[in-house]
Parts: structure tokens; C-alpha cells; sequence
């Protein structure tokens, strides 16, 4: 079977990549042994959590948090002639987080940012949010970044946010009553509350679910109507008074926007998710959307399966083998886009002393000695230097080594895997990995190749 | 507050706690104080290897004769914390055979029962043994849980009127002409300032004697070497596996439960308090275990930690591995006239209770009275107890069966309700005592999920009044002490994972160092 493009990795970059090849009219086949980061962390999408210096941002409000306040700190407190804010918003990003990426990118020619460059991380933003039409649909404020409570009652800043989330962006204190339940143990209502100076209650659920349960179980069960009138009823009986209600982000998996509204018409209130422990059913919902569209389109898809070798020659990736024992498949295409992730999705390996990209064998920029991959102390001001290592790439995204010769010229390199970010502590995981998803599939498909 | 007793014992390690219990049997009262956490030193950091003494066969015979005697006391008083693994003593190509048969010759002169196997035989006892193995040395060593030896002392000890002082320093020595009258001390957690009149004062802190020595302005002679060691995140021998060779580094594989333990490195170091391990040492005790175990090189690696050996200089200098490791009794009053001040130190967790005899005798003989030690015929509390493993399995399959809650700490399989049993029994005073008791946070991902759920348990049942997210960082900061040695393979993803967490998801950032920064954990073996 020969394809346009095969992509490998089915996280973020692999599924934008695989949509804008698509989009292109292009024949997309896309292997993957899991959706990636995606399933875990990625709850909303993060563009640039820490703005650089020069950027002038506006708090929505007074936070009660310390972790919160501190991050604050490390910018500038707005001024009142803030000429950002008065603008009207154009694309999907706010004015002032605009701002803040054209400066970003001027700081950090080497990150992948500004390989893609403002117009097309807009684009690709774009393109990222006309998939989720309402009313499961993706938000952002004119400022650029919103604050959402987290399920440790912090408030971490974050870009676009789904609808399910909308109603914890604007937490005033005692205004929540803030909802765990017993025997889910990746959700503390008391702990969060804590910190947050609101109401918390930790409901027993229903038997036969009275035990321990997962947030997907949890999830599917939200989805039922009969166990949502239960729980909805139950913390009706315990509102007093609160405007809000903030529950785990387990609203369902297939319809939260059915689960947040059928509860919202029981409690009489507004209800808001809250991002927890991986896995994140948000980010579930991300690849289940992505992957209907996909399908739907022709697209193919291989899930769960892992690449177990790529065919190199002449500077070119010429196949790949798919191993399902016993059956050992190889597909072909023109073109291929690595998005294979970092260490957890497999992308890169670490041994005792060197990291090594898995497929293709790609060189792996990366401090010299194992001794530097981390910083002495965990929580450090400055990144562990690990996290910066990755693949080297040209304009187009594609792979070089350090000298900058090309390495293979048919194959593009999205996501996380790319060198120069610290997508933890910037905050941009998302952001990177669905620009240069799109980049990828856009530069494979230009008329320079 | 004020205290008044007969002996203040200073240190909470194996050494201190088996004095009290020692003094507590010949009916001597004492109050015993300690700065952290039992087993906080080397006691807790350590590889929990149950001495045959054939370690020490050819270099210290003295020392391994004592070790073999204590060995077969501590079989018949404490047969819960150990378990009778046997060791192996094996010969590599380039070992030679020299050594073995000084080896033989030591064991037989220390009273070591020795047999020695073929290679075949020891293959067939340890399969996953460098098959290029001469032959191995079967001798009486075992695993010993050191936590739960000291926590049975102390049962003991308690039950029999002594009083313990936790988390509270020595701040000052009262001395009074030719005798110490008494120290002060403060309690590190609630700021409590106590004053303690004693008779007697033993120094038993191992590694930190001359910390409290200093207070008296005296000096001992000693070398503080520190021990590295890795743990690998499943139990790859059933035997304890040594080099038959002169001890030295990365020679010793010790099976502890589910996991094994490689040792050790030994380095010189000046602080007793802040030491890290090294990537040059993890990559030797890699290096070197391998050759007798060659899966080690593929073995996921957990965690890696480092204790201080307090070693007694008595005039040599040069090598550390070649002082002995037998115990010194020093009576301050023999030294420098101080009437009512001694200090143990030295020795193995092995011979805890000889040490803590010899000093209780030296104490009587002080007090001027003849009272003989008990501690070598009366067995431990739980002594009639079954084995802490098939304990632990049964309350696991307890804990699924019944409706007891979640289980927090996957790894380790601790569900919630036998967390919230240990909160409700114990006055704790920190959380770090909590991990220090039970194995949470001690499986393959080191606490990354249930330390958060910990948490929220304790805000469940409002005892989580701190800054939980103060906690929270101080704790992934002490533990990333442990993990960044090893991180690697498996482990680098699970560390991104959880950093993507903490800092990720939960937005937790770098602010001021949090009360628990800079103070050991502890409970190296688990």
C-alpha cells in the first residue's frame, strides 16, 4: 500500500499533521502505539504559560493562591495604559499573547516557535480550533492566557480551554462548592479547597460503584443519565448558597457539554471541570475527535501498533515495518512526519549515557554528559537541561545534524520531540506540538520539496 | 519543660534505641532523644545485609567473630526483622582462587559455618549468577529489616518504662566541674525548649559523635566514609551475593523483599548532613554488580541513596575499607575525666546489641552496682510473629477483598484505610514519619502519584492544616535526591511524567526552600 504521507506518532503533532495533510487532499496513513501526551496532561491547550518579560498582561483578578501569585510576580504588574488590551481580538490568539509569542520568537530564534513563525502558529491554532465546533468548543480570552483552578488549588495559566472548564476561570472566593467523590482517589475536594478558601464535599457514589473507581470509569458513568440525577441531586442537597460547582474533569467522555448542561439543570448552577492526575479525559476527548474526523475523511488509521523498522537509503526514508506478531506488515510513502514524542512516548531513549531517537536514528542533540540532564535540585528556576534536548531541523522542519547538513530529505519532525523548548515550564506543550504539526504537513506538501 | 533521669541517651539509631532497651531490662530508667526520625543515620541507610561476618573473615577477624556470634543471637530474638536468605561467595576468573581459600581458612578460625559449592551448584541455587563463576562460598548471611528492628526495641524498650524524644536536638551540655549535668534541647517541629537532667549520658549519634562532642569541647578520632547504593525495582537474587575478594566497591547484592540492593562505594566525606550520590559512582556499582549478576545491566533501577559509616580511628591512617569495622566504647572518663559521659560508636548494624551491652555494663559498673544484660535471652515482642512479607501479602489480599477503601500507592499496594488506621494509632509528629513507617512511596515510582493522595487523605480527614503544596515540593525535592543518580531507561519517562504533573498540570513553581529541604529520608533499605 502506498501512501502521500505517513506519519508516526498519534499524539497532538501526529493528529494536526495528519489533518492538514488531509485537508490537503492527500492520501495520510498514521501509526501510532497510543495518542501520546495527549491522554495524560493535556486537559487544555497551552500556547505560552510564561510570557516573556517585555509582555504587559492583565490578571483577570485577585487569585487566593500563593504558588499563582509568585508566578505573577516573576512579570510585570499591567500598566494602566496597557495598549494591548484595548485592541480587538483577530485569529484565534488574544492580542496580548501575540505580543508576547512575536517577542518570545525574537528571544529564541532556535525554538520551534519561530520556525513556524506567528502567522502560521495562528493559522494552525485555527485550524485546531474549527474541529471542536460548539457546543464542546475551545476558548480563549483577549488577554491571551486564562487561569484555571487545578486539581492541587493552584491556578496554572493556559490558553485555550474547553467550554467544560469556562466557569472555574472566574473562581471568587467561597463562591464554588468544589465536588470529589469517595473512592476516586485522584481528586481531593478538600485538599483543593484548601487553598482556594471555597466549600468542598466528597459524595459517596452509588453501588454498585461505591468502591474504588477510575476517572474513564467515572467518565462513562457521568454519560448515564440516571447516575448523573443521582450525583446531581446529591449536591444540590449541599449547596448552599455557591453560584458554582467544580468537579474533576470526568463530565463524560462522548457528550461533556450534555453531562456539564444536564447537571447544571438539576443543581441549578453553574458546573466547571478541573484538571487532575493524568489520565485526562479532556485530552481523551481531543483524540477521539480528532480520529472520527480523520477516519471520516479517509484517513488511515493503525493504533497500537509500533514501528519496527524504518527502510533507509540515499538520504531518504524509503518504508516502514509495522510488527503486530506474528504479521509483519511494510508500508510506503512519499513523504514521512516523525512525531513520536519525547522519553514517555517514545520518541527518545535515554541509556545509561546517551539519548537516542528511536525510528529513524536521527542525531539527538543534548548536553554532553549524563551528569548535566538535570538540575541538583527539582524545583529549580532554571529548566533541567534534559528537557531542552531533541532534533535538530532545518527552516522546513527537517532533520539535521549538528553541522546543519540535512539528514533525510523526505521526513518532516513535529511535536514535543524537536530541540530547544521546555514545553513543562513554558507551558506551551499543546501550542508547540500543534504548530508544528501543521508546519510539518504544510512544508512536506510545499512546492520546495 | 524539665526532665530529670538516670541515662539521657543521645541518637535514635539501631545502637541508641537497643541501649534502652538493654537499660529498661535491668530496670535503669532513660530518656532517649533524638533529632530526626528513628534510624535516620546510618541505621536506616544502609543495605539491611544480616552479617555472617565472612565479609570481614580475612581482613577483621575480630570482627567477623563478633558479627557471627551476634548473628546467632539475633536468629533466636529478632527472627521477624531478618530473613535466613544464606550468601554466596563467588569467585570470578579474575578473582582467582587465592583469596577463597584465605577465605576458608578465615571463616573456619572466626566460627563461620562455610561450604563450599561448585559452580554448577551455585548456578543451580542463583540462576541469574555469571555463569564464568570458579565457585562460590555458602555462609549464614540474611537480610535484616533495620526499621522494624529498631521499632521493636523500642516497643520493648517502652514497655519496660523508657522514654523517647523525637525530633528534638541537643542544643547545649550543662557541665558542672567533672560531670555533664544535663543538656538542653528543642523540639524541631513545635519549638518546645526542654532541659534534661541526667546521671548519665550516652553518646551513641554514630556519625555525628563529634557533633555532640563538641558541645563538651572533645574530639574523637574517626573517618566518616560514605556509602552509595542503587535499588533495583525487582528482586534479581535469593541469596545475598558477595565477591569473594578483599572488600571493595560495588561487591555486595542484597535481596530485601521485592527489590535487590547494590553496594557499596566508599568515599571519604567531611558532611554528615548534605552528601549526594554521584553518576561516577552509580555507573561502578553498575559496572561492578554486573559481573556477578549480568541482568543488572538491563534492571530498572528506583532508587539510589548513600548513608555515612561512622568509622573509629584508633591510630591508623590510609584506607578506610581497612579500618576495622568492630565498635568503640570510649569512657570520657578514662579520656579526659568527664565522670558520666560515654560514647559508642563504630560497629554493625549487626552487632547493635553487643554494642548496646557492652555500654549498659559500663554504665552499671559506673553506677557501681552488677545487674546482668538480658537482651541476648529475651526475644523481641513480635518475635513470634510471621515473616513481615507473607504479613504484608495477607493484609494486601485483605485490603482487595474486603470494602477498605483505595488503594493509594499502587506500587506498593497501600490502601487507604491502612493509612488512616497508622494516622488514628500513632502521635506522629511529621509525614515523613508516616513514609518512614509504612512502604508507601517506597515501589517503582517513588511516591510521584500517592505522596498527592496522601495529601488529600489527610485533608479528608482535616488534618492537613499545613501548606499541603509545601509538602507537597519538599517532598518530590528530598526525592529527587534519590532518582536524579538513575534516571534513565524507564525511569526518565517516569520522571518526565511526573514532573509534567507537578509542574505541569498543577502549576506547582520553584519558591522559598520548604522546611523539609536538606534533611535525610531515611529508611534506605525499605
Amino acid at each position: 500500500m502506498h501512501y502521500d504521507l505517513i506519519i508516526i506518532g498519534m499524539g497532538l503533532s501526529g493528529l494536526m499533521a495528519a489533518k492538514t495533510a488531509t485537508e490537503m487532499g492527500k492520501r495520510v496513513l498514521i501509526i501510532g502505539k497510543g495518542m501520546g501526551s495527549l491522554g495524560l496532561f493535556s486537559n487544555t491547550i497551552d500556547v505560552l504559560g510564561s510570557l516573556p518579560e517585555t509582555m504587559k498582561m492583565k490578571p483577570h483578578r485577585q487569585t487566593p493562591d500563593g504558588d499563582t501569585k509568585t508566578h505573577w510576580g516573576e512579570h510585570p504588574v499591567p500598566a494602566p495604559e496597557d495598549q494591548f488590551t484595548q485592541e480587538q481580538v483577530s485569529g484565534p490568539l488574544g492580542t496580548g499573547i501575540r505580543n508576547g509569542l512575536s517577542q518570545w520568537v525574537k528571544d529564541h530564534p532556535e525554538h520551534p516557535y519561530s520556525k513556524v513563525g506567528l502567522e502560521r502558529i495562528e493559522e494552525a491554532l485555527s485550524s485546531f480550533i474549527s474541529l471542536f465546533p460548539p457546543p464542546y468548543s475551545f476558548e480563549a480570552t483577549i488577554d491571551g492566557n486564562t487561569l484555571i483552578p487545578t486539581g492541587a488549588g493552584t491556578f496554572r495559566p493556559t490558553h485555550l480551554i474547553p467550554v467544560t472548564m469556562v466557569a472555574g476561570t472566574s473562581l471568587k472566593e467561597g463562591d464554588a462548592l468544589i465536588v470529589g467523590f469517595k473512592g476516586f482517589k485522584d481528586f481531593y475536594a478538600h485538599y483543593v479547597v484548601n487553598r482556594l478558601n471555597c466549600q468542598g464535599i466528597t459524595l459517596p457514589l452509588p453501588e454498585p460503584f461505591d468502591r474504588e473507581i477510575t476517572a474513564t470509569a467515572l467518565a462513562r458513568l457521568m454519560e448515564k443519565e440516571s447516575f448523573r440525577e443521582t450525583i446531581g441531586k446529591e449536591i444540590k442537597k449541599q449547596l448552599h448558597g455557591q453560584t458554582r460547582v467544580g468537579l474533576p474533569a470526568i463530565l463524560g467522555i462522548q457528550n461533556p457539554f450534555k453531562v456539564k448542561k444536564g447537571l447544571e439543570e438539576i443543581i441549578n448552577a453553574e458546573v466547571f471541570e478541573i484538571p487532575i492526575l493524568p489520565p485526562s479525559i479532556p485530552g481523551i476527548r481531543i483524540f477521539n475527535r480528532f480520529k472520527e474526523w480523520l477516519i471520516e475523511r479517509g484517513a488511515t488509521f493503525l493504533l497500537g501498533h509500533s514501528i519496527s523498522k524504518a527502510l533507509l537509503k540515499d538520504k531518504k526514508c524509503k518504508g516502514v515495518d509495522v510488527l503486530n506478531p506474528p504479521i509483519l506488515n511494510s508500508y510506503f510513502a512519499d513523504r514521512y512526519i516523525l512525531a513520536t514524542g519525547r522519553f514517555i512516548g517514545g520518541g527518545l531513549v535515554a541509556d545509561e549515557e546517551k539519548i537516542f531517537e528511536s525510528i529513524l536514528g536521527l542525531p539527538v542533540s543534548q548536553p554532553k554528559e549524563r551528569e548535566e540532564w538535570f538540575q541538583k535540585s527539582f524545583f529549580n528556576n532554571l529548566s533541567h537541561p534534559v528537557h531542552q534536548a531533541g532534533l535538530l531541523t532545518d527552516s522546513s522542519l527537517r532533520p539535521v545534524d549538528e553541522r546543519g547538513d540535512l539528514v533525510l530529505e523526505n521526513v518532516w519532525i513535529a511535536g514535543s520531540i524537536l530541540a530547544h523548548h521546555h514545553c513543562i515550564d513554558e507551558k506551551s506543550r499543546e501550542g508547540i506540538e500543534i504548530a508544528t504539526g501543521y508546519m510539518a504537513a504544510r512544508m512536506a506538501f510545499s512546492k520546495q520539496y | 519543660m524539665k526532665l530529670q533521669t538516670e541515662v539521657l541517651i543521645i541518637g535514635g539509631g539501631a545502637t541508641g534505641v537497643g541501649i534502652s532497651r538493654d537499660l529498661s531490662l535491668r530496670g535503669i530508667p532513660s530518656i532517649l532523644i533524638e533529632k530526626g526520625d528513628f534510624a535516620s543515620g546510618a541505621s536506616g541507610r544502609n543495605h539491611g545485609l544480616f552479617h555472617s561476618g565472612g565479609r570481614y573473615a580475612v581482613s577483621d577477624p575480630g570482627a567477623a567473630q563478633e558479627c557471627m556470634a551476634e548473628n546467632r543471637i539475633l536468629r533466636r530474638i529478632a527472627p521477624h526483622c531478618i530473613e535466613e536468605t544464606e550468601g554466596l561467595f563467588i569467585s570470578l576468573p579474575e578473582d582467582g582462587l587465592d583469596f577463597r581459600d584465605q577465605f576458608l581458612r578465615g571463616c573456619e578460625e572466626a566460627e563461620i559455618p562455610a561450604t563450599l559449592c561448585s559452580r554448577d551448584e551455585a548456578l543451580a541455587l542463583e540462576p541469574e549468577l555469571n555463569p564464568a563463576i570458579l565457585s562460590a562460598v555458602k555462609v549464614p548471611d540474611g537480610a535484616i529489616d533495620p526499621f522494624t528492628l529498631i521499632l521493636e526495641n523500642l516497643r520493648d524498650a517502652e514497655n519496660h518504662g523508657a522514654k523517647f524524644l523525637l525530633h528534638t536536638e541537643t542544643t547545649s551540655l550543662i557541665l558542672n566541674g567533672d560531670r555533664v549535668r544535663g543538656i538542653t534541647a528543642k523540639d524541631l517541629i513545635h519549638g518546645e525548649a526542654y532541659s534534661i537532667d541526667a546521671s548519665y549520658l550516652i553518646n551513641a549519634t554514630g556519625a555525628w559523635a563529634n557533633q555532640f562532642l563538641k558541645l563538651a569541647g572533645l574530639h574523637i578520632d574517626m573517618a566518616l566514609s560514605k556509602g552509595t547504593m542503587l535499588i533495583t525495582n525487582q528482586r534479581l537474587n535469593q541469596r545475598v551475593i558477595n565477591r569473594c575478594r578483599r572488600p571493595s566497591d560495588g561487591d555486595i547484592i542484597v535481596p530485601n523483599d521485592t527489590v535487590s540492593i547494590l553496594g557499596t562505594t566508599s568515599l571519604r566525606s567531611e558532611d554528615v548532613e548534605n552528601f549526594e550520590v554521584t553518576s561516577t559512582e552509580v555507573s561502578l556499582l553498575i559496572k561492578e554488580t554486573s559481573k556477578m549478576i549480568p541482568a543488572i545491566k538491563e534492571a530498572r533501577l528506583i532508587r539510589a541513596y548513600a548513608g555515612i559509616r561512622p568509622l573509629f580511628q584508633s591510630g591508623e591512617k590510609g584506607n578506610d575499607r581497612a579500618i576495622s569495622r568492630g565498635f568503640a566504647l570510649i569512657d570520657h572518663e578514662k579520656r579526659e575525666g568527664l565522670k558520666n559521659l560515654i560514647t559508642i560508636t563504630g560497629g554493625k548494624l549487626v552487632t547493635y546489641r553487643l554494642m548496646a551491652e557492652k555500654t549498659s555494663d559500663l554504665i552499671c559498673q559506673k553506677m557501681g552496682g552488677n545487674i546482668s544484660c538480658l537482651t541476648h535471652m529475651r526475644p523481641l515482642p513480635g518475635a513470634d510473629h510471621p515473616s513481615r512479607l507473607i504479613d504484608r501479602l495477607r493484609k494486601i489480599s485483605q485490603s482487595i477483598s474486603a470494602d477498605r477503601g483505595e488503594i493509594l500507592c499502587d506500587c506498593e499496594m497501600i490502601g487507604r484505610e491502612e493509612v488512616q488506621d497508622f494516622l488514628k494509632e500513632s502521635k506522629l509528629k511529621d509525614l515523613r514519619d508516616l513514609l518512614h513507617r509504612t512502604r508507601l512511596a517506597k515501589g517503582t515510582c517513588q511516591g510521584g502519584f500517592c505522596i498527592y493522595r496522601l495529601l488529600g487523605v489527610l485533608h479528608d480527614l482535616k488534618m492537613g492544616e499545613v501548606d499541603s503544596n509545601t509538602v507537597l515540593k519538599g517532598f518530590l525535592e528530598e526525592r529527587w535526591k534519590g532518582i536524579r543518580p538513575i534516571l534513565w531507561g524507564t525511569s526518565i519517562k517516569e520522571e518526565e511524567l511526573i514532573e509534567s504533573i507537578y509542574k505541569g498540570i498543577f502549576n506547582l513553581t520553584p519558591t522559598h526552600p520548604s522546611p523539609l529541604e536538606g534533611e535525610g529520608e531515611g529508611g534506605g533499605a525499605g
